[in-house]
C-alpha cells in the first residue's frame, strides 16, 4: 500500500492576523506559520492504515515558508517513511491551485494507491486542495471524512454530513480522500524524537514549476465587524429576548414566531 | 549453657538458614544491580556519617506522625540494644558457667538495666504497632478504592508480613525478657538493675523448681533461635528495611531537590530508550526503594492526589514493585524481564494524577523517590506514543509550536506590559542589574497580568534595575519536563539560555516559582548557570534596606501558602512571611506549612489536563483549610458571625492565584475570603509610595 | 446560456437543504443583474417532487437510479459535463459537506475559478464579487474572478431562504455523462448514536453558569433549549455540582464547541470556559455584571437577569 499525505502550512490563527499595507492581502511575513490542523489529522489516518495494513506513507508539501522540513520531522516522527517538499519561487499563503497543482505533478509518478490530505486549510480561499489533486490524477475524491478503511484495492470511507449522520462508500482505489478527523486523536511526537529525525532523516526535494494561480484576485481584505466587545443590547429582558430571537431567526435558525 | 545436641542443632541452624540468608542478600543485590545508572554519589564518607546520625537519631522518621513515631524509637532502640544482648545470650548458650541475669554491679549491672527498659519499649511499641493495625484498623494503612495493586499486595500480603513481624519480635524479645525473670526466678533472686524481669519473676517463681531448666532454655531457643529460623523471611518482609533503609538514606539524593536526573544516565548508549517501562529501566537506587519501603503509607497521607481519590498512592507503588520482586526473585535476578510498570506497579491513570509536589519524598522515613518513578514512567509512555491526556497533549503541541502554554503568538508574550505608564527596559537591547524571567501564567493569563503588572510597578518604585526578554522569552520548561516531554524541555531550556546568553544583566529573577526551579536547578546542566532568585526574596531584601518603604499598615488577617516549588522545593519559606509580617496584617499558619505545605493540584501539568476528575481538588481542600486556620484568630468572626477583618489567602505563585480563585468559588466561599498575591499586599502597603500607574487598565480583571 | 447562474441542489434523506434555498434566493437576485435566469440543477432519483419546490426561474433534474443518494464522483461528472455544455457564468455550490467534495474538483476540470467560503456575493456592475470567510471566521476577503464566469462555494446560513423557496418550471433531462463505471460505490447512511447530546454538533447552545443560582433553574435552560431543538452546555462549576452530566461542560477541561450562535447565561468568561467556545459563529453574552469578561468575546451582550430572560426568551420563541 503506497499511502501519500498531502499537506499545508497556514498562519496559526492565534496570532493576530494582520492585513498588508494594500489591504489585499495578510502581512505574511508578521505571522507564524503552523501545519493545518486537519493534515495532522490526514497523517494521523495515513499512519493508522499503515499500521493496519502495511505499507509505507509518504509526505509531501509544498514548502511556502522556508520551514516547512520541520512539519515533515514531525510527520516522519509519527511514522511516516518519507518526506518530500517542492520547493521554487513560492510565497506564503500560496493559493490552493497552484500547490494543487504542484502536489499533483509530484506525486504522479509516485503511483500512490490513496492520497490522503485534510479536508480543508483556514486560508483555502480559492478551494480545497484534496478534489484539486484529485481532478488532476483522475481519480475519485471524498471527503469530510472520518475514517479510512483500505483493503484489496479497496477503501470504506466514512464521510460525515450535517447533523451527525455519515455515508459509508466504498471506492475502488487509488483515491483521495479528505479528512475531517482521524479515528484516533493524532498522537503526539516527541521532541527529541523529532530533533533526531532532523539530523538524521532526508527530505527529497522537487523543485516546482509555475503554478496555475487561484483565478480570482482579492481587492479588499477586512475584519469581520470588530470582536473588541460586545455590542451591548439595552432594555427589559423581554426586549432582550426580542433581540436574540431576531438573531437567531436572521442566522436561519429559528422561524420568526 | 546449651546442652552438646542443642549447640549442635543450633551450629547447623546458623549454617543452613545463614546460607539461605546470604543467598538471598546476594540476589537481592544482583536485583538492584540490574537498575539503570544512578547520577554519581558523591562526599560518600560525609553522607555515610549524615545518614548514621540519621538513623540514629530517627530524624526522617519524626518528619511527621509524631506519636506512631515515637513507639518506632522505642522498638528502634530496643533493637539496636539487641545486638549487644543477643551476644550477650550466645555466650550464655555457649560458655559454660556464663550468666549476667543476677548480675547488677560493675558494667554489666547498667547494661542489664538498659536491657530490661528497652524490652519493655519493644513490646509496648510493637503492641502499639498491632492495635493500631489489627485492632483500630487505622484508615491511613488503607488504599483508596482505583488503586491498581498487585495480586499479592491486593491479597493482605502486608498485613500478613506486618503479623507475622510483629509477632517474631513479640516472641524474640519476650521470650529473652520471660528467659531473664526465668532464672531470677529460679534461684529467687531480685535484681535492682533488671527491675521489669524481677518483677515477672516474682511471679514466676510458683513454677515447680523442676520446670526450669527445661523454661530456661526454650526461651533460649525462641529468642536466638527464632533469629536464626526467620532470618531468611527478610529476604521477602519488609523488616529488611532495618538494613536496606540505612543503606537508602546513605544513598539519598544529593543536590537539589528541584532537579530531575535525565531521561537517560549520563554515558548511556544512543539508542537507550528514555525513562521506565518496566523495572530495568528504573535508576538503581529507586530499586534500593522497594526494599527500604517499610509499607507506612506516610507518602500516601501528604499525597493531594490520594486526598482527593484519585487512583494514585505513591506507596502501593513502592509495595507493588516490593511484592512483583518477591514473586520473581531468583528470575528477576538473573535477568528476566519484568512486565510493564503500568501493568503491575501504577495505573496509567495514577501516573497522569501526580502533581509532582516532592510531599512524597520529602516525608519517606527512608529517602525513597516514588515521584521519580512516576516522572520516568510518564517519559517513557511520551517517548513510545502512549495516548496522552487531551489537554496535556494540545499544551506540549502549543508550547512547540509558541514557546507558550497558552499557544499565543510569541510576540504577545509582553502585551501585558503595554498599559504601563513606563517602558520595560528590553533585555535583549541594554543592560540591567535584574533580567525578570516572567514565565508563561503571569504573561498570559488576563487574572495574573494586573499581578504580574504590579510587580513591574512595584520593582520600578524601588528603583531596582529590571528588564525582562520581551518575545525572546519562552516556557521555562520545568513543568513540561515533569510531563515526561525531556526533548522539549531540553529544546526550551537551550533556546531560552541562547536567549538568556546575549543579554547583559547580573541576576535573575521570577514570578513564577516553577520557572524559578528550572532556572536556578536545571538549567546549569545546559550552560546556564545564572544567579535566580524568587520576586519575594529580592523585595524582602528591599525592604530590609529601606528602599521599599510601607506607608500603610494593612488592616487584613491572611494566611499564607508555600507554593511547592518555592517552598519545598526551593525552601523560599521566610521572604513571603516577612512580606507579609512587614504590611502589619494579621498572620495565621494552616496547619500544612513550609515543608507540609499542601499542593495546590497545578503542577506536574494538572492545570493543563483535559479533563476533570471528580471529588474534592487539592485547592478546595486548602481553602477550606485556611478557613479553619484563620478562624483560629480571634474576631474571625465565628458562628456565622461577619469578621472584623477581612481575610486573606496570600499566594505568591501565578498558577496558584488561578486555582485558588477557583476554588474559593466551587467551595462556596465568594465574599468570605479573597485569594491575593504577596504582591498586591506590598503594592497596597506601599500606598503614595508607588509611584507608577496602570495608566490605560480599561476591565477590571474579576478577582 | 453565458448569462445563467447554476445552482446544485442538495438534498439529503428526500429533503432539500436550506443551502439550496438560500443558494436559488441570492442567484435569482444575482441573475436579474446579469440578465440571465437562475438554474437550479437537481441530480437524484424520484425527485421530480422535490424538483419542483424550488423557486428558482427554472428546474432541470437528471432522475437516474445511480443518484438515488449523493455520490461525488457521479454528481462530480456530471457537473463538469453540464457546465461544458451550457456554460454558466456563475455556478453556486455549497460549501457543505456535500459541495465541499465537488467545487474544487470542478474548478480544475472546467478551468473556472473557484472562490470558496463565500458569505457575500454582489453583482457589481458586470462583475460578481464574492466575500469569503476565511482563517477561520476571522477575516472577509473580496475577490473578483480573473475571467468573466466562475464557481462560487456558499457558506449554509449566508443568504436568507425565504426567496428560494416556491415553484419553477421543471425539465427532466438526459444524464450528460454516463453513469455505469462508478468507481464510488454508496453503501449505506449512517445515523448517529444515542447516548447523551453531543454539545459538539449543535447549530445553537444555551450555555449556563454559575448565575443559574440553583440546580432548580436549570429547568428553565432546557425548556428554552426544546424550543430551539437544541442542547444545554455549562461552566465547569455546574457539572461539577452535577446539576448537568459531564458531557455538558465546555472549556479547557471539557468540550471545545462550535456552534454558530452560543448563548451564554450567567457565565463570567473565565479563560478555562473561553478557550472552549471562542470559536462560535456568534456568541451572546448575558450577565448582570457589565464587567464581565465575557463581554469581551461576545458579540452581543446585555446586562439582565438570565433567569427573568430565559423564560421571556422561551416565550418568544414558542410564538
Ligand atoms: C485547571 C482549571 C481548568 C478549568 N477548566 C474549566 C472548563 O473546562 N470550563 C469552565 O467553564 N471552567 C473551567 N475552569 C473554571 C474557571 O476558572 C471558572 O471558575 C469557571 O469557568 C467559572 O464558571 P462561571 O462563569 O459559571 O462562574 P462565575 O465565574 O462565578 O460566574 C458567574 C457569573 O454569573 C453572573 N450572574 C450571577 N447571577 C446572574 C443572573 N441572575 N443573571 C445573569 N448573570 C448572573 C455573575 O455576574 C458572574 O459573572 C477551570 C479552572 C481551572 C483552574
Ligand atoms: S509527588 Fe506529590 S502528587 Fe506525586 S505521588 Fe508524590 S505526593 Fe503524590
Ligand atoms: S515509600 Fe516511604 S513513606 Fe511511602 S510507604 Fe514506603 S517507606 Fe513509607
Amino acid at each position: 500500500m503506497n499511502i501519500v499525505v498531502s499537506i499545508k502550512q497556514i498562519p496559526n490563527l492565534t496570532d493576530e492576523l494582520e492585513i498588508n499595507a494594500e489591504g489585499t492581502g495578510l502581512d505574511h511575513d508578521a505571522l507564524q506559520y503552523v501545519l493545518n490542523e486537519f493534515d495532522e489529522h490526514a497523517i494521523e489516518e495515513a499512519v493508522l492504515a499503515k499500521e493496519a495494513t502495511g505499507g509505507t506513507v509518504t509526505v509531501i508539501g509544498v514548502d511556502t515558508t522556508g520551514e516547512l522540513d520541520g512539519a515533515l520531522h514531525t510527520a516522519l516522527a509519527k511514522g511516516a517513511d518519507s518526506a518530500v517538499k517542492i520547493t521554487g519561487d513560492f510565497p506564503r499563503g500560496t493559493d490552493s491551485h497552484t500547490q494543487a497543482k504542484l502536489i499533483a505533478d509530484a506525486i504522479r509518478g509516485m503511483s500512490p494507491d490513496i492520497v490522503l490530505t485534510g479536508v480543508q486549510a483556514a486560508d483555502d480561499r480559492d478551494g480545497q486542495i484534496g478534489p484539486m489533486i484529485a481532478a488532476h490524477l483522475g481519480v475519485p475524491y471524498v471527503g469530510v471524512v472520518t475514517g479510512v478503511q483500505v483493503k484489496e484495492g479497496k477503501a470504506v470511507v466514512h464521510k460525515e454530513y450535517a447533523g451527525g449522520v455519515m455515508a459509508e462508500f466504498e471506492v475502488a482505489l487509488p483515491m483521495v480522500v479528505g479528512v475531517q478527523a482521524a479515528h484516533q486523536p493524532p498522537r503526539y511526537a516527541p521532541v527529541s524524537k523529532i530533533r533526531q529525525i532532523a539530523k538524521t532523516a532526508k527530505i527529497d526535494e522537487v523543485t516546482g514549476g509555475a503554478g496555475p494561480r487561484a483565478g480570482s484576485t482579492v481587492r479588499r481584505m477586512f475584519k469581520p465587524e470588530s470582536a473588541g466587545h460586545a455590542e451591548m443590547w439595552e432594555g427589559s429582558p423581554e426586549e432582550v429576548a426580542d433581540k436574540i430571537a431576531t438573531l437567531l431567526a436572521e442566522k436561519g435558525l429559528v422561524k420568526r414566531g | 549453657m546449651l546442652a552438646l545436641t542443642e549447640r549442635t542443632i543450633f551450629v547447623l541452624m546458623v549454617a543452613v538458614f545463614g546460607s539461605i540468608t546470604l543467598w538471598g542478600f546476594f540476589n537481592m543485590y544482583r536485583i538492584v544491580r540490574r537498575g539503570r545508572a544512578a547520577s554519581k554519589f558523591q562526599n560518600l564518607i560525609p553522607q555515610a556519617v549524615k545518614a548514621f546520625l540519621e538513623v540514629g537519631l530517627q530524624t526522617p522518621v519524626y518528619k511527621s506522625r509524631l506519636i506512631l513515631t515515637t513507639f518506632h524509637a522505642f522498638i528502634f532502640f530496643g533493637f539496636s540494644y539487641y545486638l549487644l544482648v543477643n551476644l550477650n545470650d550466645l555466650l550464655e548458650g555457649f560458655l559454660p558457667g556464663y550468666s549476667t541475669a543476677e548480675v547488677s554491679t560493675g558494667i554489666i549491672g547498667p547494661l542489664n538495666f538498659l536491657g530490661d527498659v528497652l524490652s519493655i519499649g519493644v513490646l509496648l511499641g510493637v503492641v502499639v504497632f498491632l492495635v493500631r493495625r489489627f485492632i483500630a484498623k487505622d484508615k491511613r494503612l488503607e488504599f483508596n478504592k482505583d488503586v491498581l495493586l498487585y495480586p499479592a499486595v491486593e491479597k493482605g500480603g502486608v498485613k500478613r508480613d506486618s503479623l507475622v513481624v510483629g509477632g517474631f519480635i513479640l516472641l524474640h524479645v519476650g521470650s529473652r525478657f520471660t528467659g531473664q525473670a526465668l532464672r531470677l526466678a529460679e534461684r529467687s533472686i531480685i535484681n535492682p538493675m533488671q527491675p521489669f524481669a524481677s518483677a515477672l519473676s516474682f511471679a514466676l517463681r510458683a513454677l515447680p523448681p523442676s520446670a526450669f531448666t527445661s523454661a530456661i532454655h526454650a526461651s533460649w531457643w525462641i529468642a536466638i533461635g527464632l533469629i536464626v529460623v526467620f532470618l531468611p523471611y527478610f529476604i521477602i518482609s519488609k523488616h529488611v528495611h532495618i538494613i536496606a533503609a540505612p543503606v537508602n538514606l546513605g544513598l539519598a539524593k544529593q543536590g537539589e531537590r528541584g532537579h530531575l536526573d535525565p531521561a537517560v544516565p549520563p554515558g548511556a548508549p544512543p539508542d537507550l530508550a528514555p525513562g521506565a517501562a518496566t523495572l530495568a529501566d528504573l535508576a538503581w537506587p529507586r530499586l534500593m526503594d522497594a526494599y527500604a519501603c517499610i509499607m507506612c503509607n506516610r507518602c500516601q497521607d501528604v499525597c493531594p492526589a490520594h486526598n482527593s481519590l484519585r487512583p494514585l498512592s505513591p506507596s502501593a507503588l513502592e509495595i507493588n514493585k516490593r511484592y512483583w520482586l518477591n514473586e520473581n526473585f531468583t528470575g528477576f535476578a538473573g535477568g528476566a524481564a519484568s512486565p510493564p510498570l503500568t501493568e503491575f506497579a501504577i495505573s496509567p491513570e495514577a501516573v497522569w494524577a501526580c502533581t509532582t509536589c516532592f510531599a512524597c519524598v520529602r516525608v519517606c522515613p527512608v529517602g525513597n523517590e516514588p515521584m521519580a518513578d512516576i516522572v520516568d514512567i510518564r517519559r517513557r509512555m511520551v517517548n513510545d506514543g502512549a495516548e496522552l491526556d487531551s489537554g496535556i497533549q494540545s499544551t506540549l503541541e502549543k508550547i512547540g509550536k509558541t514557546g507558550n502554554s497558552f499557544g499565543q503568538a510569541a510576540r504577545n508574550r509582553a502585551k501585558w506590559a503595554a498599559t504601563l505608564d513606563f517602558k520595560i527596559k528590553d533585555a535583549r537591547k541594554e543592560a540591567m542589574e535584574f533580567l525578570w524571567f516572567v514565565g508563561d501564567y503571569a504573561s498570559f493569563d488576563a487574572r495574573v497580568q494586573e499581578i504580574t503588572r504590579t510587580v513591574a510597578r512595584v520593582l520600578k518604585s524601588a528603583g531596582v534595575d529590571f528588564g525582562i526578554l520581551y518575545d525572546g522569552e519562552r516556557n521555562s520548561g520545568n513543568d513540561v519536563r515533569r510531563v515526561g516531554e525531556e526533548g522539549l524541555f531540553e529544546q526550551l531550556a537551550e533556546q531560552n539560555i541562547a536567549a538568556m546568553s546575549k543579554c547583559n544583566f547580573q541576576r535573575v529573577i521570577t514570578t513564577d516559582p516553577h520557572t524559578l526551579n528550572a532556572l536556578k536547578n536545571e538549567y546549569p546542566d545546559y550552560g546556564g548557570k545564572w544567579d535566580t532568585i524568587h520576586y519575594t526574596r529580592l523585595l524582602a531584601q528591599l525592604i530590609d534596606e529601606g528602599q521599599i518603604k510601607l506607608a500603610k499598615k494593612l488592616d487584613y488577617r491572611v494566611t499564607f501558602h508555600d507554593p511547592c516549588y518555592l517552598g519545598r522545593y526551593n525552601k523560599g519559606f521566610n521572604p513571603p512571611r516577612a512580606l507579609i509580617q512587614a504590611t502589619g496584617c494579621e498572620f495565621v499558619e494552616m496547619p500544612r506549612n513550609k515543608e507540609n505545605s499542601y499542593c495546590c493540584g497545578a503542577g506536574g501539568g494538572q492545570i493543563w489536563m483535559g479533563t476533570t476528575p471528580p471529588g474534592e481538588r487539592p485547592a478546595e481542600n486548602r481553602i477550606r483549610e485556611a478557613l479553619a486556620a484563620l478562624a483560629t484568630l480571634n474576631g474571625h468572626g465565628g458562628n456565622g458571625a461577619k469578621p472584623d477583618k477581612p481575610l486573606l489567602f496570600v499566594v505568591a505563585c501565578p498558577k496558584d492565584v488561578v486555582m485558588y480563585t477557583d476554588a474559593v468559588k466551587t467551595t462556596g466561599n465568594e465574599g468570605k475570603i479573597e485569594v491575593k498575591d504577596v504582591i498586591q499586599l506590598i503594592a497596597e502597603a506601599m500606598g503614595e509610595e508607588l509611584q507608577t500607574s496602570n495608566s490605560q487598565l480599561q476591565n477590571a480583571v474579576p478577582a | 446560456m453565458a448569462k445563467d447562474i447554476l445552482i446544485l441542489a442538495e438534498h439529503l434523506n428526500g429533503k432539500l437543504a436550506d443551502i439550496t434555498f438560500e443558494m436559488v434566493g441570492k442567484a435569482k437576485e444575482l441573475a436579474a443583474g446579469f440578465g440571465g435566469k437562475a438554474v437550479a440543477v437537481l441530480l437524484g432519483n424520484g425527485v421530480k417532487s422535490l424538483a419542483e419546490s424550488i423557486g428558482a426561474d427554472s428546474v432541470l433534474y437528471v432522475d437516474d437510479a445511480a443518484l438515488a443518494q449523493f455520490n461525488p464522483e457521479a454528481y462530480g461528472r456530471l457537473l463538469a459535463a453540464l457546465i461544458q455544455e451550457r456554460n454558466p457564468r456563475v455556478v453556486m455550490i455549497g460549501n457543505t459537506s456535500i459541495g465541499m467534495d465537488l467545487a474544487a474538483g470542478l474548478s480544475v476540470m472546467t478551468d473556472l475559478p473557484l472562490i470558496a467560503y463565500v458569505n457575500g456575493l454582489a453583482a457589481d456592475g458586470g462583475t460578481l464579487a464574492a466575500t469569503s470567510q476565511i482563517y477561520g471566521g476571522k477575516i472577509q476577503a473580496e475577490a473578483l474572478p480573473d475571467g468573466e464566469a466562475c464557481i462560487v462555494a456558499c457558506l449554509a446560513g449566508a443568504f436568507p431562504a425565504d426567496t428560494g423557496k416556491g415553484s419553477a418550471p421543471v425539465e427532466q433531462i438526459a444524464s450528460p455523462a454516463p453513469l455505469d463505471d462508478l468507481k464510488v460505490n454508496f453503501v449505506k447512511l449512517i445515523e448517529p448514536e444515542g447516548g447523551d447530546v453531543d454539545i459538539t454538533q449543535q447549530p445553537i447552545l444555551v450555555s449556563i453558569g454559575r448565575g443559574i443560582g440553583g440546580q432548580e433553574n436549570i429547568e428553565l435552560a432546557q425548556e428554552l433549549a426544546d424550543a430551539l431543538g437544541c442542547a444545554v452546555s455549562s461552566s465547569r462549576p455546574i457539572t461539577d455540582a452535577g446539576w448537568l452530566p459531564k458531557t455538558r461542560q465546555v472549556g479547557k477541561s471539557g468540550l471545545t464547541v462550535t456552534p454558530k450562535v452560543y448563548l451564554a447565561f450567567g457565565i463570567s468568561g473565565a479563560p478555562e470556559h473561553l478557550e472552549g467556545m471562542r470559536g462560535a459563529e456568534t456568541i451572546v453574552a448575558v450577565n448582570t455584571d457589565s464587567k464581565a469578561p465575557i463581554f469581551d468575546v461576545a458579540h452581543y451582550g446585555a446586562t439582565c437577569d438570565m433567569l427573568d430572560l430565559l423564560p421571556a426568551l422561551t416565550e418568544k420563541i414558542k410564538g
